[in-house]
């Protein structure tokens, strides 16, 4: 049986519902037997750890990485600089460079906590859920989603948001995602139009994202590489296949769970039956829809994929290549570069009760987090060894935020930010194809928009940036003007050759001439390779 | 033992050597006397990518009367015996400069496997990072001082396997520039009727002169050497490079190649208005100005569907595809042949794998890497023929099997490129450009 003990749970609730009626309602229940009976199980409370339990597993994350470059002969790299350090997690965790008065302030701090209090201070800002929105919404959409339908994209971002405010139990979040139906929830239902509620589309795009594998290549033929089968994919996407867009408004969307549709073996009649990933079929005596039934699945401790897919995926978003990559290629055919150490992360977090800001914290103050980005040496060591840190490019939403940063431009967490019809311009013109960090993306021209386009001009151009006003100020000097301009960027001072040459130009110019030149340096740090990569 | 690549290797095989110059240096050296006829001379080569995989039974090996044929007719072409679809009138009066390879027989049944073999000539898997097609030739025909970019890949759709297209080990010094990836079509309904190919903001912006975006480079350039010195990595290394040709562009009159509004109207619609049409107008204006290397794809995702992926309703996507195609494609060789281009310019095209002989249940015909074709023509090549030939019914080559190996050799020999040449790769290992030998028959 698929769902073992849980199944006899969920069935004696249901047995309570008059038969045939569509059970909405039922759901919240079974997840909460369902929990309750994952705590009668166990040992393993519901809430969240202590915090002593963030270093345990920090140290034992550390402890498998150093046995690893032990085993290989690697000299991790020294750890980074404050400054670098303060950028990564900002970026990371809220998608968006310090500002300056926060970079001022870390660097002046001389205490050892000042790391973690930076961890939890980012883990509880509003800019982190807002982040994660945004890192979510692009890996669920398909590539090519147009970014013109903004009122389904801003109800999946405030969905989104929402539980990462709330920091709700992540089994949770996909189940609710699995049996959305529109409506006043109007967040999660775009994630289905935009797919066109096609069984095999959402069949492929929910085994990519929450289990980690990719499903699609056995669409069309068995998968010669990986255990999958044409009947494993039919049979998956058949959990989908009962499904009805009403409207297409939306403002009024509905998605509605009907009695009848089935999917079929391509070039055949054959009719599928809904199967769990792993190859049971779904009993015929079995309540609910058949999204529920595979949404009950989901959060169940059958399902060994969700919690080592998510652990994968935040390792990847943090560290820049997950354990296993990429990170929809589970498989025999594709081993983890560290194993234990995904096995142990996966089980960790599936006893945390899939808590999401807790994965956060406890990665994010690793030691091998803070490695820097460079290899002293001539030496480089392979990225899958974790020896050093990946160098990431923003992503086009990173890039813009932290551009708005610079100007002193405020950002708003979420309607009129994903509104803004500028920023949805420069979106679309810096798409890239990739969906990983470390492959740096940008045409030559993507390169020219940032060169001369208008969409930086708001942080370079005299009349428009915060930013430049701010300078202006009378008790500057020129040079202490520079290294703010270097601080509100880089978020680090000038070294010696850049101050010289930098205060050098802004003095070469007269009083009047003076905000333009620095305009002038701020085109430069905007341009540069430093700005657009988190090392 | 661990793997290491030492990054100064990296660095030296991807020509940053080059970099330390200020960005002064870059200004667009005077054109040289006789600049134009040495031009004429270069050779060049277009890729025509068919994204998806071609039904090569609806096109150029059609087997009429067999249950395999499906419902088009041949026609005859401009080449005695030699037969192609009645989907492709244009091209049948050119085909005295095309040679079809009916018995290419591949090893990758698998979209982005068979991408990464047909673009690299090499299997995927394993530690080599191979470098795709575009790369490995514009380094042997391209000119490192040029005002233009050495390859230019346009409208391309690298999701069935970005490697496939990345310049691999030969670093990103040798990446295309890439055109037309996303654009959206504009809201106008005038600058609607062609697809938009231009490059944007290639002017300073209002109110830069030209000395004050000097100054912001020698800021830039000092900001970058912090980044590049040392022990650099690949990412900083890409953003240096792409910016370098980006300065080197706005700095060029050759930038002109890229304004598609120069040509008269009729011109722009022989070619056809869509995408592929227009990349290959654009492809011939990049070529008279000696771009080495250029790609135009055809098939990329348009809807839920992706190009010539015609697992379902195969042959009322073949039609209009072939009708895009054969607009584009043939008014290419007309207008490369009138400007004497034509005995300089090969052009490949070419997909990931063919389509089954079968038809299926939904009128469709599903991957097949058995017995396919791909078409070579213009410059270094004999037209006028097919090379080697199916089995009736289309499911097994009869004679002469070629590989992926095999067409890309041909296409360097044809190019003058020795197909033996060797890069190192970052491992300091010799890869050659080709495994396979140039077909002689095929070669002028």
């Amino acid at each position: 049986m698929p769902i073992g003990r849980f199944e006899t749970v969920a069935r004696v609730k249901a047995a309570g519902q008059k038969p045939r009626r569509r059970c909405f309602t039922l759901l919240p229940l079974v997840f909460a037997a369902i929990c309750a009976a994952n705590a009668a199980r166990s040992s393993w409370a519901d809430e969240p750890e202590p915090a002593s339990a963030d270093v345990s597993m920090s140290r034992r994350v550390d402890e498998l990485l150093a046995a690893a470059w032990a085993k290989q002969g690697i000299e991790p790299a020294p750890l980074a600089d404050d400054g670098a350090l303060l950028r990564r997690l900002s970026l990371d965790l809220t998608g968006v460079i310090p500002t300056i008065w926060e970079t001022r302030a870390y660097l002046s701090e001389t205490r050892d906590e000042k790391w973690s209090e930076l961890v939890d201070r980012l883990l509880l800002s509003p800019a982190h859920a807002t982040h994660l929105a945004d890192v979510w919404r692009d890996f669920m959409l398909p590539r090519k989603f147009d970014p013109a339908q903004t009122a389904g994209l801003i109800g999946l971002q405030n969905w989104l948001r929402r539980q990462f405010v709330e920091n709700r139990r992540y089994d949770r979040v996909v189940a609710d995602l699995l049996v959305a139906t529109g409506g006043d929830e109007s967040g999660p239902a775009l994630f289905y139009t935009a797919l066109g509620v096609k069984p095999e589309e959402l069949a492929t795009t929910t085994a990519r994202i929450f289990l980690g594998v990719r499903l699609d290549c056995a669409q069309c033929h068995n998968h010669p590489f990986d255990h999958w089968t044409q009947q494993d994919f039919w049979g998956y996407a058949a959990f989908f296949a009962r499904l009805e867009q009403r409207s297409q408004n939306a403002a009024n969307m509905r998605l509605i769970d009907i009695a009848a549709g089935e999917v079929r073996l391509p070039g055949t009649d054959k009719v599928v039956p809904s199967q769990y990933p792993g190859g049971t079929v779904v009993d015929a005596k079995e309540q609910g829809t058949r999204r529920q039934q595979l949404a009950i699945w989901m959060v169940s401790r059958d399902n060994h994929y969700l919690a080592r897919a998510t652990v994968n995926m935040v390792w990847s978003q943090l560290f820049g290549r997950g354990l296993v990559e990429p990170l929809d290629d589970f498989g025999d055919h594709n081993p983890a570069s560290h194993p234990k150490l995904l096995q142990e992360l996966a089980d960790w977090f599936v006893a945390s009760g899939y808590d999401l800001r807790h994965l956060y914290r406890t990665l994010t103050n690793t030691r091998a987090y803070r490695l820097a980005s460079r290899m002293p040496g001539p030496i480089d060591a392979p990225p899958a060894t974790f020896a050093r840190m990946a160098v990431k490019s923003l992503s086009p939403d990173q890039f813009y935020d932290s551009l708005g940063r610079v100007a002193l431009k405020r950002r708003g967490e979420s309607q009129e930010r994903l509104a803004d019809p500028e920023r949805q311009a420069f979106l679309v013109k810096m798409q890239r194809q990739t969906r990983s960090a470390t492959d740096f993306e940008v045409s030559v021209p993507q390169a020219l928009t940032l060169m001369n386009g208008p969409e930086l001009g708001f942080a370079v151009d005299r009349a428009q940036s915060g930013l430049l006003a701010a300078l202006d100020a009378p008790f500057l000097n020129d040079e202490q003007r520079v290294e703010a301009a270097f601080l509100a960027a880089l978020s680090r001072l000038p070294r010696d050759n850049e101050r010289a040459q930098f205060v050098d130009y802004v003095r070469s110019k007269s009083i009047a001439d003076r905000k333009q030149a620095l305009g002038d340096v701020v085109w430069a740090l905007l341009n540069s390779a430093e700005f657009t990569l988190n090392n | 033992m661990a793997q290491t690549i030492s990054r100064r290797q990296w660095l030296a095989s991807s020509g940053l050597g080059l970099l330390g110059c200020s960005a002064s240096g870059w200004l667009p050296a005077l054109a040289a006397a006789g600049a134009d006829e040495a031009r004429l001379r270069q050779r060049h080569c277009i890729l025509l990518w068919m994204n998806g995989g071609p039904s090569q039974l609806d096109t150029f090996d059609m087997k009429p009367g067999h249950a395999h044929g499906g419902p088009f007719q041949q026609i005859a072409t401009s080449a005695p015996g030699l037969q192609f679809s009645e989907h492709l009138p244009k091209l049948a009066t050119q085909a005295q400069h095309l040679a079809v390879i009916r018995s290419l027989s591949t090893k990758e049944g698998d979209h982005g496997r068979a991408t990464f073999l047909m673009r690299t000539g090499y299997r995927p898997g394993g530690p080599v990072e191979y470098p795709t097609l575009g790369s490995l030739v514009s380094k042997e025909l391209g000119d490192d001082s040029a005002e233009l970019p050495n390859y230019v890949s346009i409208s391309p759709y690298q999701a069935f396997n970005p490697a496939a297209y990345s310049p691999g080990f030969l670093g990103p010094k040798y990446a295309a520039a890439t055109v037309g990836a996303r654009e959206q079509r504009p809201a106008g309904p005038a600058a609607a009727d062609y697809a938009q190919l231009g490059l944007d903001n290639l002017r300073l912006p209002p109110g830069v002169d030209p000395e004050q975006s000097e100054k912001r480079l020698q800021l830039w350039d000092t900001l970058e050497q912090g980044s590049l010195g040392g022990s650099a990595n690949r990412s900083a290394v890409a953003h240096h490079l792409v910016y370098q040709r980006a300065v080197r562009l706005m700095r060029s009159q050759a930038a002109t190649a890229f304004d598609l509004e120069q040509e008269p109207a009729v011109v722009r619609d022989a070619y056809g208005r869509g995408r592929f049409g227009q990349g290959c107008l654009l492809a011939r204006r990049l070529v008279e100005r000696g771009v080495p290397f250029v790609e135009v794809t055809l098939g990329g995702f348009e809807g839920n569907s992706i190009g010539w992926d015609t697992h379902q309703k195969n042959f009322v996507t073949v039609k209009s595809l072939s009708a895009e195609l054969d607009a584009g494609w043939g008014t290419l060789m007309e207008e490369l042949k009138a400007r004497g281009l034509l005995e300089s310019t090969t052009i490949l095209w070419m997909g990931e794998f063919g389509r089954t002989p079968k038809i299926n249940a939904q009128s469709g015909r599903d991957h097949f890497n058995n017995a396919w074709s791909c078409v070579l023509s213009g410059g270094g090549i004999r037209g006028a023929q097919a090379y080697g030939r199916t089995s009736p019914d289309g499911m097994t080559v009869a004679d002469n099997p070629v590989n992926a190996g095999g067409v890309l050799a041909t296409l360097c020999a044809a190019l003058g490129i020795d197909p033996l040449t060797q890069n190192i790769n970052d491992l300091g290992r010799p890869i050659r450009i080709a495994e396979g030998e140039p077909i002689r028959d095929l070669l002028a």
